[in-house]
């Protein structure tokens, strides 16, 4: 098994309007191997939503390295590429879903193809093929404002997975779920995680953090501890 | 809740668009118009021979209107005295013309008659539908004989103009007989329509119809359109010779010829089109900054759409294409009602007075580039603010 994310002395500060500047990444090491399902667990303001943003290429690092895929991206800058690397490499999943509201779940799921290049065809039909699998065939034509909770998140791990990424980014994807929703999810993580994908989640729950295999623990901007609740397989 | 945001929608998106409405129905007005000025110009021109020169009494050289001064001693007799100096002319008339009553039957109305020289018909391009010309004796006599121009005929006539021929009709109270009756020329002189006039002979319309109140022309036809400025210039030294004018004096008649007139038509028509061009342009104007407006209220709104556009792999050139597109769609819609309305007010337009616009695929595809640029132009800004915007934040905003 390879490392799929390798992270040497990462910094990020972010600039207030009055010019101070605030870090909130102090030198992040970290290795993330391939088809390993990862939690980011910290208290409010430790730097994980910042951390998960530079894995997802969302955000650029001020200094330090970040190799993803064997690739070193700390120095890419422009755009087009960022863009690409995160509509075929990532899959984003957020606690309030952020799906399209005037889109029909299909559209939604099957936006990521369109910047992919993947014609209206192409992408609908593998959008009906993991809407299905994921219980939704029922629910296609509705909107977000349609659907419950749970399956609006369900929706929105469907759209993180038709371009087929090597990496999920799930960012609190329980949080604005019933307990009973946010198992369903975590099952459907665990799956995920059986098909070979990488998955790198930020979650307050502990509950929810038990079915990584790994929980990084961030505190004022830098690990402090690695917590193995398995042994990888 | 959500239905109301969406009426709320189509209200601003109507809005937003009414400007481009306006705009471009007017540009499809102005071409409609344009082109039907310079339609109408060429019609009522087409007859004349471009080597023809008018000359009318008073002063104070070309343009301005027909009346004539009093002391302009431009007469019939004129036309001879230049023909007989002049090298470069090949035929000359004279005709006399004013307004008088009308009458047959039950119709009775003030019309313009138009007492006519010997060639006066040959050198106006009017050409006979029925009957007879006068002889060269009429066109020497005071007899009480008409021609009528199409117009009137069917006025008077109905249709069928051949039955007009042999009738009597009153003319300034006086009985007159009907020889002729032209066919439809389509021509306006300054003064009048020949298809609305009647023609006597010369002297006829001077001593029995109008005496002293008519207005004089001499009609020329140069040898040909080079020679216009020499012949022009020959016969102002001729009249200005047998008038008597001090070399100082103004001249006591005005001369034009028929492509300096066809010219000064046109360029007003032009003066017209320029104008409502500009007020069209402004509308347009105006209408692209309600779009602009109305882009930017909806970047803001869409922010964090954009946001999650951009987490899923967009790039700012997909960004700032998609709001270019929408922005175009705008206008475009705009642009299409605006078509379709324009369209629609041409002949409500021209059912009024004095109005004559044509339909033209011009206009249309004017109006089209028109509001595509608009909305492609006004649209710009909007939309690479939008492509700019990080996505981080804009997944933030609610």
């Amino acid at each position: 098994m390879s490392s799929i994310i390798q992270m040497d002395g990462v910094q990020k500060s972010y600039f207030l309007s009055n010019g101070e500047k605030i870090p909130v990444l102090r030198g992040i090491d970290l290795e993330i191997q391939e088809n390993e399902f990862v939690v980011l667990m910290g208290e409010s303001g430790s730097g994980k939503s910042t951390l998960l943003n530079i894995i997802g290429c969302l955000h650029s690092v001020d200094s330090g390295k970040y190799v993803l895929g064997g690739q070193d991206i700390t120095s890419l800058r422009d755009d087009t590429s960022l863009a690409t690397i995160r509509n075929k490499m990532m899959g984003f999943i957020f606690q309030q879903f952020h799906l399209i509201q005037k889109m029909t779940a299909l559209k939604n799921v099957a936006l990521p193809g369109f910047y992919n290049g993947m014609s209206v065809s192409q992408r609908e039909s593998k959008a009906r093929q993991i809407l299905t699998e994921i219980g939704l065939s029922d629910r296609m034509g509705h909107k977000p404002s349609e659907l419950s909770g749970g399956q609006q998140q369900r929706v929105s791990i469907a759209r993180a997975l038709l371009n087929d990424p090597e990496i999920i980014l799930a960012d609190e994807p329980t949080g604005a779920l019933d307990s009973k929703t946010g198992i369903e999810v975590m099952e459907l993580f665990t799956e995920f995680r059986k098909r070979g994908k990488t998955i790198i989640m930020v979650t307050h729950t502990p509950e929810v953090a038990k079915y990584a295999d790994r929980i990084i623990f961030l505190k004022d901007g830098k690990v402090v501890n690695h917590n193995y609740y398995h042994v990888s397989p | 809740m959500a239905f109301d945001a969406l009426m709320a929608n189509k209200m601003r998106t109507l809005l937003s668009m009414l400007g481009v409405i306006i705009g471009v129905s007017t540009v499809i007005a102005v071409v409609g118009i344009g082109i039907g000025a310079q339609e109408k110009i060429n019609e009522q021109y087409k007859n004349m021979s471009v080597e023809s020169i008018l000359v009318m009494g008073g002063g104070g050289g070309g343009g301005g209107g027909g009346r004539q001064t009093a002391s302009s001693k431009l007469k019939a007799g004129d036309v001879e005295v230049v023909m007989s100096d002049s090298e470069n002319l090949r035929s000359g008339t004279a005709s006399y013309s004013g307004n008088t009553e009308v009458s047959f039957g039950k119709f009775s109305e003030s019309k313009s008659v138009i007492g006519v020289q010997n060639s006066f018909f040959s050198a106006v391009n009017l050409q006979l539908s029925t009957g007879e010309l006068f002889t060269s004796q009429q066109y020497g006599s005071r007899d009480r004989i008409v021609i009528l121009g199409d117009t009137i005929a069917k006025d008077l006539f109905g249709a069928e103009v051949s039955s007009a021929v042999g009738q009597i009709v009153s003319v300034s109270g006086k009985k007159f007989q009907v020889i002729g009756v032209l066919a439809k020329n389509g021509v306006s002189s300054r003064l009048a329509s020949y298809d609305d006039s009647v023609f006597v002979p010369y002297l006829t319309a001077e001593k029995s119809i109008l005496g002293s109140k008519g207005r004089i022309m001499l009609i020329f036809l140069a040898n040909s359109v080079s020679v216009l400025p020499t012949a022009m210039e020959e016969i102002s030294g001729i009249l200005r010779e047998h008038h008597k004018l001090k070399s100082t004096a103004e001249d006591d008649f005005r001369m034009f010829d028929a492509g300096s007139m066809v010219s000064s038509a046109q360029s007003s028509a032009q003066t017209l089109t320029i104008l409502l061009t500009a007020v069209a342009t402004i509308v347009l104007i105006v209408s692209g900054i309600g779009i602009m407006n109305v882009m930017f209220v909806t970047v803001v709104e869409r922010t964090k759409e954009i946001g999650i556009l951009k987490a899923i792999g967009a790039k700012k050139g997909d960004i700032l294409l998609q709001f270019l597109l929408e922005a175009m769609m705008l206008s475009l819609l705009g642009g299409s009602i605006g078509i379709a309305v324009g369209e629609s007010a041409i002949p409500l337009l021209n059912k009024l007075e004095g109005w004559y616009l044509v339909y033209s695929t011009t206009g249309v595809i004017i109006a089209f580039v028109f509001s595509v640029s608009v909305g492609i132009f006004f649209g710009f800004y909007p939309a690479l603010k939008a492509s700019r915007l990080d996505p981080v934040d804009a997944l933030r905003s609610e």
